[in-house]
Formats: structure tokens, C-alpha cells, sequence
């Protein structure tokens, strides 16, 4: 069998439910203390993408001194990052709906990308998060470009995958933009011209008004320096892209991240669906820092868990949720970034060629039967 | 006011409200773009238990009716809540509101703090139809607790404009005489106008207490009752006892209730309304709102039933609901409520 093995353990049926008890123990004991200290947190956290952004924009409109322009653009390029993780995904998974704050509600958030925030919760926080790397339910396996595991079948065009990777990361807000509308439908005739264009006519809105913003206003504000202003926010939003991109394939496609088939979904417990959690994802081993620019996403197991928690928590679950996955022989995937980076490229480079096909079926979560 | 407005309607194609009111916080106390704020510029007993807030408002108060209440909304421990307070406006600039301390209500201890002074509240605009009216019948205004804060501003603003009808009563239920409000104020306003009274009710005072509300009571001090204006104020036990009193003697009856609706024990049926298409159902209570709705005929949108992705959330104007993940009820109004994991626990106000 040409199956990778599995570095977790199999569990009794009987060992799956206690383990989830074990994991919701956890939620409870921090959902009982998130408060004050939460909501502050995260008012920091927005007038930091605010000051930021002030001051890289201030600065590129100095932009004829290049240190000006360069700090101006990294500047811009933070502020873009916090708003984009440790802001926007966090609060559109409803982690601060609890403060009764409009303005960081979970459901009416617009953040600062091309893609809306309607197709984001759609396709991340219910698709991606309900059905985690579930083969044909979770569109974040590849995003229907790249073949990453050998449960997906070869062909040709993932040759030139390691090219289309950099471009993706280059452009990955444009990936989430698109996402959600399955343009692949589209050319394969499943879906009509009319209903393309009514999904698309509110990604084209907001993308529009992206451009917009970035591209023209902000660059004419500065007259004579249109130029600087317009590459400084090129970059910003590049920095932004690439960075996101680096994070969001270094908590997925590591060399032990695991892919499932439908049939894991039947009479899925509660503790199965954290089992699944935990094996598909890998955490970022890092400082402070590393942590708030990934918005806490280096913590992905532990959001994965509890993805309406808020997001600085992680930290301080996770030793405890290392300790019961020890205890259980569930693996804990954790590296340092570059080590993470350094597996997701031999997965791009690797399935890029042609491998044995390794049907899905084959890969369980809970060998109950035989362990019990 | 108005350059303001002409002002904003040329921004706001490029200013997003919410940035540009996270700048003017950094200017200015009260001013912001989307929401109206009142600094505290005195708090002071009112009476046992009660506290008087005086409310000063940067430029012109806005407009507000006496007898309307306002949402205030304050952010306690990091979560904003909100409480319907009735002002009363003492000029173009200033207002009070009297906050009646709720045992292990946070909103009333909050406001209640002497700290509070030189803070800033959140406004919304007047709403309620308890209103002056525009013909001389007679009132009979009746208050429990806190309920007296409408009738104070409407005694006031009628006094004011020397509008009293000929005969107003007011009758004024309080646990015992310390926690009655504004009683000078209304002891003087008797004073100088002879069609008011007023009379204390005191339930637990005095060898023969009081009863909440009953017939002999009505009787003794508004014998005036038959063709009277009737407003109430007050809990909803007290409120609705008032109209089954009055019904059918009075030319009008207009109440208003501020108590929290009683739990209904999980499986009896409660009724929930939904705001945007005014539909109304009743569904068992202490079930998933999401499969009760959809029970129903309603489909909410919805994601992964498990209360995880958030894409069922929606907003609560009133009622009592259940996690049903952490057992914790809620009786606040919430901006975010999630349909799958959440059950009703009284009658709903939802925004669906």
C-alpha cells in the first residue's frame, strides 16, 4: 500500500470521545475567562492597523526620498498584514461577536482585500472549517489549482504547478477574491453566463472599489507623486499577499498533513471532527511577533479547534493541547516557519510529477474496528 | 447642524464612518460621525437605590419628545449594552436620567458609579408614543419604581408650558418612602398648580402595607377615573394589572413595560417575531432556533450547525435566549446570536 502512514495513533471509539471531552474542557475553561482583557486586546489591535496605515500612507507621500518611500511602503504593508489577520480573519470568525460591538461583529466586517468578506465566510468559515481537508468539500486543498497530496489525481498541468505557486502567492488575494465563484464551472459548462455574472457582480464591486482606493485615489491625493505612491501600494498589497499565502500553506500542506474522504463525516462526534482538526493542520513555532502579524494562525491546530475563540488565546491552550494529544498518540505538527515552508515546497515540487494514485477511501480517521 | 450634514454627504462616498470616527475620538469627546455621544457631567443620588445622571450634550441636544426614552449603551467589561432611559430635558444642552439600581444588573451599577463623571454615553434617538396629548381630558398617571421617569417629564414640560389639564393624578408606587424620586419636585409642582396631586403608594412600609395595584386603591385616590387619560409606567406585572384595572373606564390607555419577559420552561411554546418580514410563529422553546425556524418553513441562512462558522448569526431586539453549548442565558438585546446553537427561552425579537 503506497499509503503514507499516519503519524497519529488509531483510537478506540471509547478513546475518541474522551479526548473530545478533554479538548471541550479546554474551550470551557477559556471561554470562561475571555472578557475585558479580550476586548482591549483587540481595540489595540485596530487602532494599531489604523495608526500603521496613517503613517505609511504620510510617508509615501514623501515618496521621492527612496528611505522615505520603502519605510512608507512597509509600513503600509504591516498595517495591511494586521488588518488582514490578527483583525479581519479573526473577527469574521465572530471571536469578538460577544462585545455586542458593531464594529467588529463577525458577520458585517468588510476587510481591506479584493475578495469580499461574503464569500470568505462562506467558502473559509463554513467550508474550510467545517469540512477540513475533506476531499471535494474543502476548496482549500489545492484551491483547485495545485495538487499537494497523492489522494489527488495527476495530470499535466500541475507540471507547471511550482510557477503558478509564486504567481498564487503574488496574487493571492485575487485567489480569495475568485474563490468562491468556481470559474472551472464556468468553462465547464455547468454553470450559465447569467449566474456567473450574479456571483460575481459583488466580487467586482468590491474589487473595483479596492482598485479604486489603492490605485488611483490615494496616488492623485499625492499630485506629483502618483508614481511612488501608486508602486508603494502595489508592494504594500504584495507584501500582504505573499505573506498570507506563506501562512495559510505552512498551517496545511506540511509533510504530515492529512487528507480525508466524505466518508469520515458519517456519524462524525464531536471528537472525531477535533481528531480531523488537529491532523490536517500544523503550527508555527515563533516570538511574540510571529504570532500577532500571522494573527495567531501560527497557533492553527488550536484555531482549528476553536475557530470562534479569540485568536490570542491560542497561546495559552496550547501546551495543554499538546499534552492531550501526547497522551493520546494524536500527532502535534510543529516547526519552526522555515522548516514548515521547507516541506509545503517539496509538496508543490513533488506532486507537481506524476505519483501513484492513493485513493482517498484508504485514509481513516479512527481504525476503531481493529483497535477495539 | 446643517453644514454638517452637507459636509458628510460629500464624504461619505470616500470616508468610511467607522475610520473616520476612530480620528475624531482622537479630536474630540463627542463628536462622530455615525453615533451620538453625551458626556457626564454630574451623577448624584436620587433617592435610595436611585441615581440621577446629568447628561450635557457638545452642541444642541437632539430633538426628543417628553415622555419618549432613548437607548443608552455603554461598554461594561468590554461588552456594550444597551437600557431604555426616559430623560428629562432640562435645557437645549442638558438632560437627566434616573437609574434605578437592578440587584446584579451591570448596567445600572455602571451608571450608578460617581467615576462616571466626565465619561462619555451612546445616545440613540427618542422613541415611544407616550406623548403630551393635545386636548384637556384628565390624567391619571400611574408609576411603579422606575416607571415614574416618563411622568416627570411630561409633568414637566406640560408645567412648563402651562398645558396641565384641569385634574392630573398621580399615583406613585415605591417599596417604601426613600426610594420615591423627585418627590420634592412634585410636592412643589402641587404647590404651584392646584389640578395636580400626587399621592405615594409605599408596598412595604407602614403596619399595613400596601397592596401593587388594586380596585379599592384606584377608588380612594383617582375617583376622577371615567373619561381620564390613563398611562401607565412600570414592570409588566404592574402594567398589565393596570389595564385589566382600567380597561373599558378610561378614554385612553397608553403603558409601558421595561421588566424582562418570564422564562418559559424549555419544550413550552413561545412566540418569535421576525423584524424584517413580520412573520410570526411559535416553535418549542429550548430547542435549536435553527431547526425550530426551519420547522417552521423559514430558511435562515445557515452553515455548519455546530456553532462554528458563524454563518447563522443574527441579531436579537428582545428576549431571552440559551447557549446551548455553555447553558448561559442571555436577556440582552445582542448584535450576534448563533441560530444553531442557541434556543429561545422566552418570546424572541429576531432580525430575520
Amino acid at each position: 500500500m503506497s499509503l503514507s502512514p499516519s503519524p497519529s495513533r488509531a483510537l478506540t471509539a471509547a478513546e475518541v470521545e474522551a479526548f473530545g471531552r478533554e479538548i471541550d474542557a479546554v474551550r470551557e475553561r477559556v471561554e470562561a475567562e475571555v472578557g475585558e482583557r479580550d476586548a482591549r486586546y483587540i481595540r489595540r489591535v485596530h487602532a494599531a492597523v489604523r495608526y500603521t496605515e496613517a503613517a505609511g500612507r504620510g510617508l509615501l507621500f514623501l515618496g521621492l526620498f527612496p528611505p522615505f518611500w520603502l519605510l512608507g511602503t512597509l509600513l503600509l504593508g504591516l498595517s495591511k498584514i494586521l488588518e488582514n489577520m490578527e483583525l479581519g480573519h479573526n473577527v469574521m470568525h465572530g471571536q469578538y461577536d460577544w462585545m455586542n460591538d458593531p464594529q467588529f461583529n463577525g458577520k458585517t466586517y468588510e476587510w481591506d482585500i479584493v475578495g469580499t468578506s461574503d464569500n470568505w465566510r462562506h467558502t473559509h468559515n463554513f467550508k474550510h472549517h467545517t469540512y477540513t481537508n475533506i476531499k471535494g468539500m474543502d476548496d482549500d486543498i489545492g484551491y483547485g489549482l495545485l495538487r499537494l497530496f497523492p489522494e489527488q489525481r495527476w495530470r499535466p498541468f500541475y507540471l507547471f504547478q511550482p510557477f503558478f505557486s509564486v504567481i498564487f502567492a503574488l496574487l493571492f488575494q485575487w485567489g480569495v477574491a475568485i474563490q468562491n465563484l468556481r470559474i472551472g464551472r464556468l468553462f465547464a459548462g455547468r454553470m450559465s453566463k447569467g449566474e456567473f455574472r450574479e456571483a460575481a457582480s459583488p466580487v467586482a464591486r468590491k474589487a473595483g472599489r479596492q482598485l479604486l482606493k489603492d490605485y488611483v485615489l490615494f496616488p492623485l491625493v499625492a499630485g506629483p507623486f502618483f508614481l511612488p505612491v501608486l508602486l508603494g501600494n502595489v508592494v504594500a498589497n504584495g507584501i500582504r499577499n505573499v505573506w498570507t499565502w506563506l501562512i495559510i500553506f505552512c498551517g496545511h500542506f506540511t509533510a504530515n498533513a492529512e487528507v480525508f474522504p466524505k466518508s469520515v463525516l458519517r456519524n462524525e462526534t464531536r471528537g472525531h471532527w477535533y481528531l480531523r482538526q488537529i491532523r490536517g493542520s500544523s503550527n508555527l513555532k515563533g516570538g511574540r511577533l510571529m504570532h500577532i502579524l500571522s494573527g495567531n494562525l501560527s497557533f492553527q491546530i488550536e484555531h482549528h479547534l476553536f475557530p470562534d475563540l479569540p485568536a490570542y488565546r491560542y497561546a495559552q491552550v496550547a501546551p495543554e493541547i499538546r499534552d492531550i494529544c501526547q497522551r493520546y498518540g494524536v500527532h502535534y505538527n510543529t516547526g519552526s516557519l522555515w522548516r514548515q515552508f521547507g516541506q509545503v515546497c517539496w509538496r508543490i515540487v513533488r506532486y507537481a510529477f506524476p505519483s501513484k494514485y492513493v485513493p482517498v477511501e484508504r485514509r481513516q480517521l479512527v481504525v476503531s474496528e481493529e483497535a477495539s | 447642524m446643517h453644514t454638517e450634514s452637507a459636509l458628510k454627504r460629500w464624504l461619505s462616498p470616500l470616508v468610511d464612518p467607522k475610520i473616520f470616527d476612530f480620528w475624531a475620538a482622537h479630536l474630540s469627546r463627542t463628536w462622530r460621525w455615525e453615533r451620538r455621544l453625551a458626556r457626564v457631567s454630574a451623577v448624584t443620588a436620587a433617592a435610595d437605590g436611585a441615581t440621577t445622571l446629568t447628561l450635557r450634550w457638545g452642541r444642541r441636544a437632539p430633538a426628543l419628545l417628553p415622555g419618549q426614552h432613548v437607548n443608552i449603551t455603554v461598554d461594561v467589561a468590554g461588552v456594550r449594552h444597551t437600557r431604555a432611559y426616559s430623560p428629562t430635558v432640562l435645557d437645549a444642552r442638558q438632560w437627566q436620567i434616573t437609574v434605578r439600581e437592578q440587584p446584579g444588573g451591570c448596567v445600572s451599577h455602571f451608571l450608578s458609579a460617581p467615576e462616571r463623571v466626565g465619561s462619555t454615553l451612546e445616545v440613540s434617538a427618542g422613541f415611544g408614543d407616550m406623548l403630551l396629548p393635545q386636548d384637556q381630558a384628565p390624567w391619571l398617571l400611574l408609576a411603579a419604581g422606575s416607571g415614574i421617569t416618563p411622568f416627570r417629564s411630561l409633568l414637566r414640560a406640560a408645567a412648563a408650558a402651562d398645558a396641565l389639564p384641569p385634574s392630573v393624578t398621580l399615583l406613585y408606587w415605591a417599596d417604601r418612602a426613600a426610594s420615591l424620586c423627585f418627590a420634592d419636585e412634585f410636592d412643589q409642582l402641587a404647590a404651584d398648580h392646584p389640578q395636580f396631586r400626587w399621592q405615594p403608594l409605599l408596598t412595604r412600609e407602614g403596619e399595613a402595607p400596601a397592596a401593587r395595584i388594586n380596585a379599592e386603591q384606584l377608588a380612594e385616590w383617582a375617583p376622577l377615573l371615567a373619561g381620564s387619560r390613563v398611562y401607565s409606567c412600570g414592570p409588566a406585572g404592574f402594567v398589565s394589572s393596570a389595564e385589566a384595572l382600567v380597561a373599558g373606564q378610561a378614554l385612553q390607555v397608553v403603558s409601558e413595560a421595561f421588566s424582562l419577559p418570564p422564562l418559559q420552561p424549555a419544550g413550552e411554546p413561545v412566540t418569535i417575531t421576525l423584524a424584517r418580514s413580520g412573520r410570526q410563529l411559535t416553535v418549542p422553546g429550548g430547542t435549536p432556533l435553527l431547526a425550530a425556524l426551519e420547522q417552521a418553513g423559514e430558511r435562515p441562512p445557515h452553515g455548519c450547525r455546530m456553532g462554528i462558522c458563524n454563518t447563522c448569526s443574527c441579531g436579537k431586539q428582545a428576549g431571552t435566549t440559551e447557549d446551548l453549548l455553555n447553558g448561559a442565558l442571555s436577556a440582552e438585546p445582542i448584535t450576534a446570536l448563533r441560530l444553531c446553537v442557541s434556543s429561545a427561552r422566552s418570546d424572541l425579537t429576531l432580525d430575520l
